[in-house]
């Protein structure tokens, strides 16, 4: 990727950069810029647009339109004309109970999760900026481990752990024969389990960068003021790094909201009688193998809509606190 | 010496509380290989031993005698990688178009980046075979290397916005100064700096990449030779014979690789998920 | 040079994306195939089974024998699990590309398939083919959908009560001649010895639970002008609901562990001497000879109410069809007809108990292996078959009758509850296949 300093002037747009140091203000400085770039980027952004239109908007509008059509496995096959059935789809999904019930659940079990990673995760953080080297590293790779383990073999060891008959952790808690799959709550709680141990290295690991990289000037300076442990991270630690828990927060909800391979090896599929059913399997299930596309299709589109709002009060919160995307 | 600010038995306590969470996060990847080693006789013992006194290959040779195993080991490496490629490529430009740079619509793509993480993939799945099938990629690793790339795009880019923007914009006007072009300060001074960015967030599009199975599953029907890791392992994934020692083993080889490719970028990593705060 | 310099990355950006959309609307796949080669290779799928290594010997001496006749031609067998097959076969009817030309299927699938427009109607080559004559009725029966014949029968998979014979002498239990001394028996062995289910059943074991429904008089559905309408919250249907989820609880099978297991996971309960009955088909018979129970147990008939009655079965088994797609119709034709003739089913009862679908060769396997004898006795009794109709594929994929056996078992429906909630869900499927 060479390239000579003149003759880019060629380029379209490069005429006009500046090439003497504008010293203003930064926000003049960059309105200068919009002139400046042009094209140019648009001409980054290209490939990524090209990419997420066709690979990513386009299928959301087809999503979007399977859900107003009747489209079951003859359609598909060329077997019978598609037709359009309107709010058909939508009005069959929320006149059935099961629908809700489903949705309460993956509310309530996403929120359990993004909680308790969350709690985990920067507990976990703080203890690594208290300990030494070696113990950090042995706590470290652990989460790495955990956070490199595949989802689809991460929840067959755990099952295997939890096994009623072959497993570990029944021996060692003294529990029999007990089947954790076979309760509502107990397989929520062990899919649970395995949801926070792959998903809290991210955050663990992400939080602590964030307080490695506050300038420690500051906390000992809070220290030497005699400010207490929970009141320097309170006043100090967690203001700083408010940032970084915004994001791990948002993308805690957006991964534990669309979880589908734990509940689907875990409970395989969906539970005894589809009691530990979520969206995203209860979306699967009913298109691949009931083959009703359409109906899996609205619950996509119900699932979408409900992220998109917790998207929109997340930047709202960012917007109101008078940061910048 | 009070190095961390802590008085000595609240730091030794820290310690092993570090330590014993250690063992237990550890413990499943433990278990993992151990059934993988133990003879079958073992595994189905109803009171399992943490160790073995007698371990044995047999189940990792049931893993590797599949059919054309090694060939699934490659196109698994060679999607990965792809994605992996372009979406570090791809990502780095989308990134500094959005940072360092004021247009319309820009607050606009910001947002729809987010948005569309949100994407629920399995219900993708549908309208995604479709598209495959009439651009004729059903059956080749191009249906499985396109779609990763679209879904671990936003979050790449949502990640290294922060990366790309940590750079001072002191440093550009400098190199314009000196007379670099706009190409030359992009892939001369602006790569390198982002680069620990990009190993970070090509973590997150190799593992779930590498990681995938549903995809594999819908998209290569019936070509065995371009099927990946997760079909051949698939095999061993069935709730009703519980042949835990193959699955185990098979699992184990599936992780193996994302370890080591964890360990290698490890510090960069830690560095690189730092740098998001930095700005 | 200058301005490629600046244009290269985002370009060679774009060649990786390079993909053209196309069309704007959910399309439907033309499933029809023009061509007939005579040369290629033939791509088959078969289910796996428990145990599939004699399975493997005896197809592969099968193709063997076709690429003897037909040396252009290979073939590529992939065996696929059964649990995964509906979306598979789904995806290749979506992709005639991809699709194999040939797969094996289980006959409660025909029907739909069909309506899907998957499968080639190849009566005619059927009827042109000698050996076919002595297909029996039931089995024939199978893979025709209004006039058409839509595969081959591979072998005719009927079910039969598995029992220990060490423990029954052992606790001196007689072999039960009737549903309720099946129960009571069961409960017996359970408490005399708790580290056994007395009969294993599961949740999600349909086709074992199926019996119970018949013998009692019940129905899945019944057919009225060719419309079907769930029967199976009638009083006979729920009295054999009522039977057979009285099996499950801590006096027989515990529902923690039970009300998950599928079919499979009986006849390993069994198997491998955890079960001192369980219902197992006859092509249950090979996993179970390899496990720890050889040489200690017998089959019989399952009971029905009535002593000494036999409970109707289910008359199961599967198919191999060709492919509508199929690029190569004629190759494919003859491949099935190798895969399924009399020489190579009889090889495959041999390796693994599957019973053949020719009467001929059926009797003569019968008389070398005694152990069929229950499953024929069984049939010969009058085995029933799952309502003939494309909303079957779709009752029986979305797991209706599983739910409803699980939600009675695990306490959360009364059986009238779940069985309402089943015929409703049962007719909704029925009217959307039409």
């Amino acid at each position: 990727m060479t390239n000579d300093t003149v003759s880019a002037d060629t380029a379209p747009g490069s005429a006009l950069r500046p090439r003497t140091p504008v010293r203003a203000p930064a926000r003049e400085r960059r309105t200068r810029r919009v002139g400046a770039g042009g094209w140019t980027p648009w001409l980054y952004l290209a490939p990524a647009l090209v990419v997420l239109g066709g690979l990513l908007v386009y299928p959301i509008y087809q999503l979007g339109l399977i859900s107003f059509l009747e489209y079951t496995q003859a359609q598909v096959s060329g077997g019978q004309p598609t037709t359009f059935k309107g709010l058909g789809n939508y009005a069959t999904l929320f006149g059935d109970g099961e629908f809700w019930q489903v949705l309460l659940a993956t509310v309530l079990f996403a929120a359990a999760c993004v909680v308790t990673t969350l709690a985990a995760g920067c507990a976990l953080a703080v203890l690594l900026t208290r300990v030494r080297a070696l113990p950090r590293l042995a706590l470290m790779l652990a989460a790495l481990g955990a956070w490199a383990t595949p989802a689809i073999t991460g929840s067959t060891v755990w099952v295997f752990l939890f096994d009623p008959d072959h497993g570990p952790v029944n021996r060692l808690l003294g529990l029999g024969d007990f089947s954790w799959t076979y309760g509502r709550y107990s397989a929520f709680t062990l899919v649970l389990l395995e949801v926070v141990w792959c998903s809290f290295p991210f955050v663990m690991v992400t939080v602590y960068a964030g307080i490695r990289a506050i300038p420690s000037e500051v906390l000992e300076a809070a220290s030497l003021d005699g400010a207490s442990q929970w009141r320097t991270w309170r006043s100090v630690t967690a203001p700083m790094l408010r940032p970084i828990l915004a994001v791990v927060t948002i993308q805690s909800v957006i991964w534990d909201f669309k979880v589908f391979t734990q509940i689907y090896v875990m409970t395989n599929g969906g539970g005894i009688a589809g009691q530990n059913l979520v969206l995203n399997v209860y979306a699967y299930q009913k298109a691949f193998a009931s083959s009703q596309y359409s109906l899996g299709s609205a619950i996509g589109v119900v699932m979408l809509l409900i992220l998109l709002a917790v998207t929109l009060v997340y930047l709202r919160i960012v917007r109101r606190r008078g940061e910048e995307l | 010496m009070n190095l961390l600010g802590i008085r000595r038995p609240w730091r030794l306590l820290a310690e092993a509380s570090a330590l014993v969470i250690a063992v237990i996060v550890a413990f499943p990847l433990y278990w993992m290989v151990l059934s993988a080693v133990k003879p079958s006789g073992e595994i189905q013992s109803t009171s399992p031993r943490p160790w073995t006194l007698s371990p044995s290959l047999d189940s990792f040779r049931r893993v590797f005698e599949q059919h054309e195993f090694g060939r699934y080991f490659l196109n698994s490496l060679l999607v990965a990688v792809t994605v992996v490629l372009a979406s570090a490529l791809i990502a780095f430009l989308a990134a500094t178009a959005v940072t360092r740079f004021r247009f319309r619509f820009r607050t606009t793509l910001l947002i729809m980046f987010l948005v569309a993480q949100m994407v629920p993939v399995e219900a993708l799945t549908i309208p995604l075979f479709f598209l495959m099938r009439d651009a004729g990629l059903l059956n080749t690793l191009g249906s499985l290397i396109l779609p990763h790339l679209a879904f671990s795009l936003p979050f790449a880019i949502w990640m290294l916005r922060g990366f790309v923007k940590a750079v001072p914009e002191a440093l550009e006007e400098a190199a314009y100064i000196d007379g670099a072009s706009r190409t030359r300060f992009l892939w001369q001074i602006l790569f390198p700096l982002v680069f620990p960015g990009l190993v970070a967030t090509s973590v997150f599009s190799f593992i779930s990449t590498w990681n995938d199975f549903l995809f594999a599953k819908s998209f290569i029907i019936s070509d065995t030779s371009q099927s990946t890791l997760p079909m051949a392992l698939l095999v061993f994934f069935k709730p009703d014979e519980n042949d835990w020692g193959g699955i185990m083993a098979a699992s184990t080889v599936m992780t193996v690789p994302v370890l080591v490719f964890f360990v290698l970028v490890q510090r960069r990593l830690v560095s690189g998920l730092g740098g998001a705060v930095k700005d | 040079m200058k301005l490629s310099a600046r244009l290269i990355a985002p370009l060679a950006a774009l060649v990786l994306a390079g993909l053209t959309v196309t069309g704007c609307a959910p399309q439907t796949s033309d499933t029809g195939a023009t061509k007939d080669e005579k040369s290629g290779t033939l791509r088959v799928w078969l289910f796996q089974e428990v145990g599939n290594k004699p399975k493997e010997r005896v197809v592969d001496a099968a193709v063997a024998a076709f690429r003897e006749k037909h040396t252009d031609a290979k073939v590529e067998i992939e065996y696929i699990p059964v649990e995964t097959r509906a979306q598979r076969v789904k995806a290749a009817f979506n992709d005639p590309k991809s699709a194999p030309d040939l797969i094996e299927y289980g006959n409660t699938d025909t029907a739909g398939y069909v309506k899907d427009g998957g499968l080639a109607d190849i009566k005619a080559e059927f009827d042109a083919w000698g050996e076919a004559e002595d297909t029996d009725p039931t089995a024939r029966q199978s893979v025709t959908v209004g006039g058409g014949i839509y595969g081959a029968p591979l072998f005719v998979g009927v079910r039969a009560l598995y029992y220990r014979t060490d423990v029954l002498k052992e606790l001196g239990l007689p072999v039960p001649t009737s549903q309720a001394a099946l129960i009571s028996t069961a409960k017996k062995i359970h408490r005399a010895k708790p580290g056994l289910y007395g009969l294993a059943v599961g949740g999600a074991y349909t086709y074992g639970a199926m019996p119970f429904l018949w013998a009692n008089g019940g129905e899945l559905a019944e057919e009225s002008g060719g419309t079907f309408k769930a029967a199976v919250n009638s009083p006979a249907a729920r009295k054999g609901i009522e039977a057979y989820t009285s099996l499950f609880g801590d006096d027989n099978c515990p529902a923690a562990k039970c009300a998950s297991m599928g079919g499979n996971a009986t006849v390993t309960a069994f198997a491998s001497g955890k079960a001192a009955m369980a219902i197992g088909g006859d092509f249950s018979h090979s996993a179970v000879e390899e496990g720890a129970v050889k040489g200690k147990y017998a089959v019989v008939p399952l009971p029905g109410v009535a002593a000494g009655s036999i409970a109707p079965a289910f008359a199961g088994g599967n198919n191999i069809g060709v492919l509508k797609s199929s690029s190569h119709r004629t190759l494919a034709v003859e491949l099935m007809k190798s895969l399924t003739g009399k020489k190579t089913q009889a090889e495959l009862f041999d390796a693994m108990g599957f019973l053949p679908t020719y009467t001929d060769v059926r009797a003569a396997s019968a008389e070398k292996q005694p152990f069929v004898a229950p499953f024929v006795k069984t049939l010969g009794a009058g085995a029933k078959f799952v309502p003939a109709s494309a909303g079957w594929a779709q009752i029986d994929a979305s797991l209706v009758l599983p739910t409803m056996f699980q939600e009675i078992v695990s306490g959360r429906k009364g059986v009238a509850a779940a069985s309402d909630d089943a015929a409703r869900k049962m007719d909704a499927a029925f009217s959307s296949a039409g």
